[in-house]
């Protein structure tokens, strides 16, 4: 077990810079989750850790050691592909057993180990055949079983549940977690899917465009998020944005949509005048943290229902503010005509005020 | 299409298919004639009294220059696509500075005909003391060949998803390991493919083997060749020479057919 670093790290791709300026710790027995949208350079930062891909600058430790020039195989760490990457032309047990005879491993001992970890995965069973003769989810585990009989320092794992049907995927996600748990090893884990996030990781690191946009536990990315990528990006339905501009009126701040005029709550108002912040911001509000009712209560702004999606428990409510369709989330059954005239009401707690100009958070 | 339709493409696909097998058919008939009916009948009418004998006068005629074909042939046909695996490897896989521009100069070698080359051929042959050798045969072969097997296994290749090579990079495996261990047997099909080509087309040549061979080191395309000089218009005999002369290609053919189509398919449905 071991902890992993990156600093400082640099990785172009001809004109293209895929990963900029990206550092991050890993504790040991840690489980951390890189995410963000394709394309982000997360992929290309866990190719980098691994060795498959060189580093234009930066300096990447594995425990201690400075690996930068060290190939994968001196590297002591074990990849899951998103495709798996199963050797086609041997069976599950030569497959699992590869990484261990080119290590030049006594026979026993990889008898030993293969066997263990089927046991663990449950695909004892599968041992004799070839990859092409098993489903999507054995493949899977062949693939873990490949990584897990090295007992690597670290696990790399690139979108591994991304091939699996939409039931396969909640289940291995708890399994993975349970596994990952019980043997202690520190995990890096390349995802787009920010619920396979939020349910996995002990750390989110949310990238974009190359860097790092915040590091943090799941709880506090989601109720902290540090600018505007983060707050559109974790949570579903994502954060509803509404551009305003603040005015203050004596030492009470108002935010003006330009629709609304939202008057804030008093340590709101402090916290904006101290950081002297007027003229244009963006208003982040969760859909969950919209009150619906179909009477007006004192505070609420009426609103026109576009659609509703009821998904059983919730409902979805979309609402139009101006040109801009809003989500509100309620926790029960909610009937509305599109059309329909109904009360929206912000939970002012949970606003969240950035910067126009940076898109970080002000509040 | 309608049944006519069908009958009407049947009936020139037959004619086709006819005229393509009919010299193949007049070969077989006429070697199987003895001199007197050869010069009475036209070729496509079979044999009334058929013999071995021109089988056997073509056999004693060719059989040197059926084992010295079949030797630098085999063995050309080995190294040549030995080596085009390995270059294909590399230049698909392992990448290095400039890899695109030698992989350009290479296939520049496909398209050099070999007539341009046969002066220096034999100078350089000469003076490698590989003139007038089975060696230098399959020497020559070897290295004209490498171009289109390095061109058939790089194609292949690009094919190959490249996480099973990062896979096994990480799994501990260096280039040596992962060419032997994940690569070639994963590259049978172009194996058969490559191999059934280059046995062909070395096997049919005619012009090295001219240029760069005498007497006791010719190869069958050669010697089949001199037949006709040799007597006056002996038929049977040259035709079963030519059967002879085909039988080895059409059995390599036979023998890996079933993997050839495999084999052109191989990167068409892999999953």
């Amino acid at each position: 077990m071991a902890r992993v670093a990156v600093k400082e790290l640099v990785k172009r791709f001809g004109r293209v810079l895929a990963v900029d300026h990206v550092s991050f710790e890993v504790r040991d027995g840690e489980f951390l989750v890189l995410l963000g949208p394709s394309g982000c350079g997360k992929t290309t930062t866990l190719r980098l850790i691994a060795g498959l891909e060189k580093p234009d600058a930066g300096e990447i430790y594995i425990g201690d050691r400075l690996v930068n020039d060290l190939p994968p195989k001196d590297r002591d760490v074990a990849m899951v592909f998103q495709n798996y990457a199963l050797y086609p032309h041997m069976r599950v047990y030569e497959n699992m057993a590869f990484p261990l005879k080119i290590r030049g491993f006594p026979r026993k001992e990889i008898d030993k180990r293969v066997r263990e970890v089927a046991e663990l995965l449950h695909i004892q069973h599968l041992l004799d055949r070839y990859p092409r003769q098993l489903s999507g989810g054995q493949q899977q585990r062949v693939a873990l079983g490949r990584a897990l009989v090295r007992q690597p320092q670290v696990f790399l794992m690139d979108e591994p549940l991304s091939n699996l049907d939409a039931k396969l995927r909640v289940y291995m996600r708890a399994e993975l977690k349970r596994l990952q748990r019980e043997l202690g090893i520190t995990t890096i884990y390349v995802t787009h899917d920010q619920a396979e996030a939020m349910t996995m990781a002990d750390r989110i690191a949310v990238m974009n465009e190359g860097k790092i946009m915040q590091i943090a536990e799941p709880q506090e990315l989601y109720s902290k998020p540090a600018n505007v990528f983060v707050a559109g990006f974790v949570g579903a339905p994502a954060m509803n944005f509404i551009e305003a501009s603040v005015n203050f009126e004596r030492s009470a701040a108002v935010l003006d949509t330009g629709v609304w005029k939202i008057p804030l709550t008093e340590d709101l108002s402090k916290i904006l005048s101290a950081k002297g912040t007027a003229g244009e911001v963006i208003l982040g509000i969760r859909p969950e943290h919209i009150e619906v009712s179909k009477q007006p209560t004192p505070g609420a702004y009426e609103v026109e229902v576009f659609v509703t999606e009821p998904l059983g428990a919730e409902t979805i409510i979309d609402f139009k503010h101006g040109d801009v369709i809003m989500k509100a989330k309620h926790p029960e059954h909610f009937e509305a005509k599109p059309g329909e005239k109904i009360y929206i009401k912000f939970r002012m707690e949970y606003m969240h005020i950035f910067d126009k100009k940076t898109g970080t958070a002000i509040v | 299409m309608t049944n006519l339709a069908k009958a009407i493409a049947g009936a020139f696909l037959a004619l086709f298919a006819l005229s393509w097998l009919l010299p193949f058919w007049s070969v077989i008939t006429t070697a199987l004639k003895d001199e007197i009916e050869v010069r009475t009948t036209v070729p496509i009418v079979p044999p009334s009294n058929p013999t071995f004998v021109p089988f056997v006068k073509a056999f004693d005629s060719l059989k040197t220059g059926l084992a010295n074909s079949l030797t630098f042939t085999l063995l050309a046909t080995i190294f040549s696509t030995l080596i085009g695996s390995v270059n294909g490897y590399v230049l698909s896989r392992v990448k290095f500075k400039h890899s695109d521009v030698i992989f350009l100069m290479l296939s520049f070698g496909i398209f050099i005909p070999y007539h341009a080359v046969a002066i220096p051929l034999i100078m350089v042959t000469s003076r490698l003391g590989l003139f007038n050798s089975i060696l230098g045969m399959a020497l020559v072969h070897s290295i004209y060949g490498i171009p289109i097997c390095t061109l058939f296994f790089r194609s292949y290749l690009d094919e190959l998803p490249s996480s099973i090579l990062d896979a096994a990079r990480v799994d501990g495996a260096d280039d040596l390991t992962i060419y032997a261990r994940v690569v070639l047997p994963l590259s049978w099909p172009a194996f058969i493919v490559t191999a059934v080509f280059q046995f062909t087309s070395i096997w049919n040549d005619f012009l090295f083997g001219v240029i760069l061979t005498k007497g006791e080191n010719q190869p069958a395309s050669v010697v089949l060749a001199n037949l006709l000089g040799t007597t006056s218009a002996e038929w049977n005999v040259q035709m079963a020479g030519t059967f002879l002369y085909a039988l080895p290609v059409i059995a390599f053919y036979l023998l890996l057919s079933k993997y050839l189509i495999r084999g052109y398919l191989a990167g068409a449905v892999r999953g």
